[in-house]
């Protein structure tokens, strides 16, 4: 059995307990659900919402680099804290706020595998106490990373003529095109179904245990590489709707199976299936 | 205007800044499992399903008074989310006493001031999911009961 090429990316619920009270360490609490955090979470968890803390409020992009500095001084991150994040649905925001940490360079991140659901379903204590950390000083990024680990529309574009690898993580039914939003979600404005010509139909879902933890590295290889081609030293760009179940997706081909150059398109589909003449696959 | 104790609730909230906002609505989550069927209780109608629009089941059931007014009892999954759960309270509450025909008329656009613009996004649309669960059971409890008289 091989190993993941980053273990040192997640922590378990074991370690996470015997942790809570590191002062280089801090957890963070990252969902869908918007008022999860405050029905109880981590002790010592401090919550970031993925649209009010790390989008910005006017344009579909990310916050600044100073909106970033402030957020982590609120929430006591110095550039030498390890972060932890946690969250619902399998760790989908979890791994989008990952994923937003490393565009602004701070690379102390690791996942708690399993996420709140494993760590609820252990019954591991949770408070609805919100905890205040001293301000800390976190220098302004000199820049943001996009270039490194995001991929926009011309790029995926680009990609897409190119033949190189993309892997919609997307349900297959949105793959297809027979629907624009995911299973259990409401319609929310895609004029168009399908997918970006020349992906690859890899559901994120396929990467986790029924317990919301990661598969093993054999296990992701065979989704991955046997199954959908992918090669190591590849040059991926991965998406989805609006880029958090692609951020899932992300961070097992980065950490777990240890690709060098993957991207995530957080434009995703509610871009390219609204883009005047983007041009759109349909059908397996 | 809404009927009178949704009025009171909408009143609430409408008073409170967002953090008491949702610090009342995690209350009225917290409540949500109060607004099931208690034994003994007998409806007309039961509508208990999982469709694509809820992250888990749902079941809304009615009881219909001789004088119209209505009693809603919900059910819900596990994997519901917090502000499902809170609307649920809030409309099992605020809809106490109501008749058939003002479920019917209220608009939905009690549901903003309730749940506060912040929270208002894509993702929280589910909100107004029991709303149109509970008015879809009235709906054909009073089809039923023209239909009935028309015979």
């Amino acid at each position: 059995m091989s190993a993941y090429a980053h273990p040192e990316a997640l922590v378990s619920t074991d370690w996470l307990a015997e942790h809570l009270n590191d002062p280089d360490l801090r957890i963070v609490e990252s969902n869908e659900d918007v008022l999860l955090y405050s029905t109880g979470h981590i002790p010592g968890a401090v919550h970031i919402d993925w649209r009010e803390d790390l989008q910005d409020q006017t344009v579909r992009d990310y916050i600044s680099p100073e909106a970033f500095a402030a957020l982590m001084a609120k929430n006591g991150i110095t550039p030498e804290t390890t972060v932890v994040f946690y969250g619902d649905k399998s760790n989908w925001w979890a791994c989008y706020a990952l994923w937003a940490f490393r565009l602004f360079g701070h690379d102390r991140v690791k996942i708690l595998n399993g996420g709140r659901d494993k760590w609820v379903t252990e019954q591991r204590p949770l408070t609805r106490e919100v905890p205040v950390f001293p301000p800390a000083a976190y220098p302004v990024p000199a820049r943001r990373r996009d270039e490194e680990i995001r991929a926009f529309f011309d790029e995926t574009l680009a990609h897409s003529q190119a033949h190189k690898p993309l892997i919609d993580v997307r349900s297959p039914g949105e793959f297809v095109g027979e629907v624009t939003h995911m299973p259990e979600y409401p319609q929310e404005g895609v004029l168009r179904g399908g997918h970006v010509p020349g992906a690859k139909s890899v559901p994120w879902k396929k990467a986790v245990n029924d317990d919301a933890t990661f598969k093993g590295a054999d296990e992701l290889r065979a989704i991955y590489e046997a199954e959908a081609g992918l090669k190591p030293g590849d040059d991926v760009v991965a998406y989805c709707r609006i880029g958090e179940r692609s951020s899932h997706t992300w961070f097992v081909l980065t950490y777990l199976l240890g690709y060098e150059k993957v991207r995530n398109y957080d434009g995703s589909w509610t871009e390219w299936g609204n883009r005047v003449r983007a041009p759109i696959e349909r059908g397996a | 205007m809404y009927p009178a104790k949704l009025q009171q609730i909408v009143d609430l909230f409408s008073a409170l800044p967002d953090p008491e906002k949702r610090e009342t609505l995690i209350t009225y989550a917290d409540s949500a499992k109060k607004q099931g069927p208690r034994e003994g209780e007998t409806f007309e109608l039961e509508d208990v399903r999982k469709d694509e629009e809820c992250t888990d089941t749902v079941g809304v059931f009615l009881k219909v008074n001789p004088d119209r007014t209505t009693h809603f009892r919900v059910t819900l999954g596990p994997q519901v989310q917090t502000l499902t759960k809170a609307m649920t309270s809030i409309l099992c509450k605020g809809f106490e006493g109501c008749t058939i025909e003002e479920v019917l008329d209220v608009p939905a656009d009690f549901v903003p001031k309730i749940v506060g613009a912040d929270l208002v996004r894509q993702r929280s649309q589910t909100v107004y999911y029991i709303l149109t669960r509970m008015k879809g059971v009235a709906t054909v409890w009073r089809n039923r009961d023209r239909a009935a008289q028309s015979a």
